[in-house]
């Protein structure tokens, strides 16, 4: 029911006359040579001060599409606007966006005010006025007296910091990262997560943000865009993404996932080997089709009876096959007659753990597992 | 070193340790032997003759005198000579790094499949002799050259373009002798210019014109820095093109010190002027070192 809950509040604010889109991505289509078509009319809206998430393996075209909210890739077909103002061919220079890039793009024969102040001096900003603003966006992102170093002389965080705050200081209508974390280590990388989201909503800028992580896009967007082979796979608020994953892409993309295949017994029931499991089949009446659920969802019992358990959850009788300790959480492999499901429990509310070959029983609640019809999103 | 090192470490440390400078030197003897015999033992020599009288038909005394660079000095041709080489020096490397600063930008940016091919194009004038490629040119600019054929025949000109034997034939011969130099030494420098700079810059509002200035010059400096001082050593000290090319008529530091050793056998003259253009390229590696530094 918390589910339910969570879904009303960004369809409201989606719906809210002022909260129109600010950025519109049109139809936008890139294709190289005849037939490779890197991204395939993508239809984006983002509401102003939001944030986007474009999330999808390597080759998905997140970054050709961000490059060409950027101008630095002509587009195919398709037109952008930036709050009304047509986009699409305009030069990069006359576009009015800051971009963050992945090696961060720190120029290095400049010391790291005049990095920040470059943007500035383009737009002929006095430099009085200059050198308070570049002293500013410098405290902004945590580095306030560092302007007469050299980028080489920080360290990978800092650099970062440094392209954001050059990025910023020309006050840009439309922020865009590319895949900004991913030279950063673990620990680092968390940091600034937060650090990003901070500045983004304080300052209120609409930002796109493009990141293979699922991690980040599910922290740190309100809007996340799947992509998958050119298209957008599904556009959502991280809940819709993860909980309602449109189909078995998104799904497995997003948060590990098992899949299994089973057949469609009736609208509200499915068959994975000899067992029924009551679910939502989402319209689908007959066939193969792939059940997912997530790790997380399944709870573990020592065996017992399957009578003894109610009826309104769904019960597997399995074996443990794998015992992986990560950490955090504990992952067994079940085998359940056939299929594997892998599972996750957390060590702290672990009330007991089991073995490898002991015998166990699986639960989970029709609602968490997903149907989708065979070769969805593949 | 594998064996050494599989052993007790703290027993063998300073044996490594000794055994590292005498292999250091064992491997450096050779060139430093070849070195001292081939370079600095005739620089030293040439020295020692530019300060030893001569008598006249060029017989070397065992009299030391500072006469050879008085006579230098207070000669108003050797002026003329210096002034010569200077803006031969100067116009050409200016002139060559033009025509190959684009060729050396293309070839950074173009396709790694397509790089090695062009590269190799690129450098492979080297493959022939500047003498036959001078000749080249002597049968392409000469008076009933290609040039000169191509445009009288098609009654654009009636009398031939004084194009050879004079310092408008040095300099193009010369530019085109020095553009694989200048090509290879600016590709070297151009390590640290990443097309990313170039879009971070126009998407901080710089144009085309702002990028190529603030951005990818500053960027090259050092490859550019490298070429200049390559190409205005290079162009000083030849003599075969300007000789040709030159037909005589081109008064050079290099003519001159190959005059005056080869025709007048007045081997001191020829010293002092050599080390006067030794004493130039000193003045011009002490430039580009400080050049490089500020860019750094």
């Amino acid at each position: 029911m918390q589910t339910q809950e969570l879904r009303q509040e960004p369809l409201a604010a989606e719906t809210n006359p002022g909260d129109q889109a600010f950025l519109k991505l049109k139809g936008i289509t890139k294709r190289y040579g005849a037939d490779y078509m890197a991204v395939d009319d993508l239809d984006i809206d983002v509401p102003k001060g939001k944030l986007l998430g474009l999330l999808g393996p390597s080759g998905c075209g997140k970054t050709t599409t961000l490059r060409m909210i950027a101008g630095l890739l002509d587009i195919t077909k398709g037109k952008i606007t930036i709050d009304g103002d047509d986009i699409s061919h305009k030069p990069p220079h006359k576009r009015d966006i800051g971009l963050v890039f992945q090696n961060y793009a720190l120029f290095p024969h400049m010391t790291v005010a005049q990095n920040v102040a470059f943007g500035l001096e383009m737009r002929g900003v006095n430099r009085v006025e200059a050198r308070d603003r570049v002293e500013e966006a410098l405290e902004m992102v945590r580095l306030p007296g560092y302007g007469e170093r050299k980028p080489k002389e920080m360290s990978g965080g800092q650099q970062q910091r440094v392209a954001l705050a050059r990025a910023l200081v020309i006050r840009p209508r439309l922020l865009l990262l590319d895949e900004p974390l991913s030279n950063l280590d673990a620990k680092l990388r968390d940091d600034m997560r937060i650090e990003i989201r901070e500045i983004q909503q304080r300052l209120q800028i609409t930002t796109v943000f493009v990141t293979h992580d699922q991690v980040e896009a599910l922290t740190m967007c309100d809007l996340v865009g799947v992509m998958h082979k050119g298209k957008l796979a599904q556009l959502g608020t991280p809940e819709d993404i993860y909980e309602r994953p449109a189909d078995l892409f998104v799904a497995d993309f997003v948060g590990r996932t098992n899949v299994l295949g089973c057949e469609i017994e009736a609208l509200d029931r499915v068959r994975i080997g000899a067992s029924v499991y009551p679910c939502d089949t989402r319209g689908l009446t007959s066939g193969k089709a792939k059940a997912a659920i997530r790790p997380h969802r399944i709870s573990l019992t020592p065996s017992r009876d399957r009578s003894l358990v109610s009826m309104a959850t769904n019960a597997a009788h399995g074996k443990v096959t794998r015992v992986t300790y990560i950490g955090d959480v504990v992952q067994y492999d079940i085998d359940i007659g056939g299929n594997t499901l892998t599972t996750e429990v957390h060590t702290a509310s672990a009330g007991h753990s089991f073995q490898s070959g002991e015998k166990l029983l699986c639960e989970w609640k029709p609602q968490d597992m997903q149907v989708f019809a065979q070769g969805s999103g593949s | 070193m594998a064996a050494i090192t599989s052993s007790v470490p703290l027993a063998d440390a300073p044996q490594t340790r000794r055994k590292f400078p005498f292999l250091l030197i064992a491997l450096l003897l050779p060139m430093a032997i070849i070195n001292f015999i081939a370079f600095v033992l005739p620089v030293v020599r040439l020295g020692m003759i530019s300060f030893i009288e001569s008598r006249s038909g060029g017989v070397l005394t065992n009299n030391y005198t500072l006469e050879n660079y008085v006579s230098f000095f207070t000669d108003s041709f050797s002026f003329e000579l210096v002034a010569n080489s200077l803006t031969l020096g100067f116009g050409v490397t200016l002139i060559t790094l033009c025509c190959a600063y684009p060729i050396a930008l293309f070839l950074h940016r173009v396709s790694p499949k397509w790089r090695n091919m062009l590269f190799v194009i690129t450098v492979s004038p080297l493959l022939v002799s500047s003498v036959v490629r001078t000749y080249g040119w002597m049968v392409i600019l000469g008076d009933q050259g290609v040039v000169n054929g191509i445009l009288m025949s098609s009654g654009i000109i009636d009398s031939p373009l004084r194009l050879t034997n004079n310092t408008l034939g040095v300099f193009i011969g010369m530019v085109e002798v020095l553009i694989p130099y200048m090509a290879l030494s600016l590709i070297a420098g151009f390590g640290r210019l990443e097309n990313v700079y170039e879009e971070a810059a126009a998407s901080l509002g710089a144009n085309r014109w702002t990028r190529f200035r603030r951005v990818i010059l500053p960027l090259t400096a050092p490859g550019i820095a490298l070429g200049c001082l390559l190409c205005f050593v290079l162009s000083i000290s030849s003599f075969i093109t300007p000789k040709l090319l030159g037909g005589g008529r081109v008064f050079l530091l290099a003519t001159e010190i190959y005059d005056q050793a080869v025709i007048q056998l007045e081997w001191p003259t020829a010293a002092a002027i050599s080390v006067i253009v030794l004493i130039i390229f000193g003045l011009a590696l002490a430039v580009y070192s400080r050049v490089v530094k500020r860019f750094d």
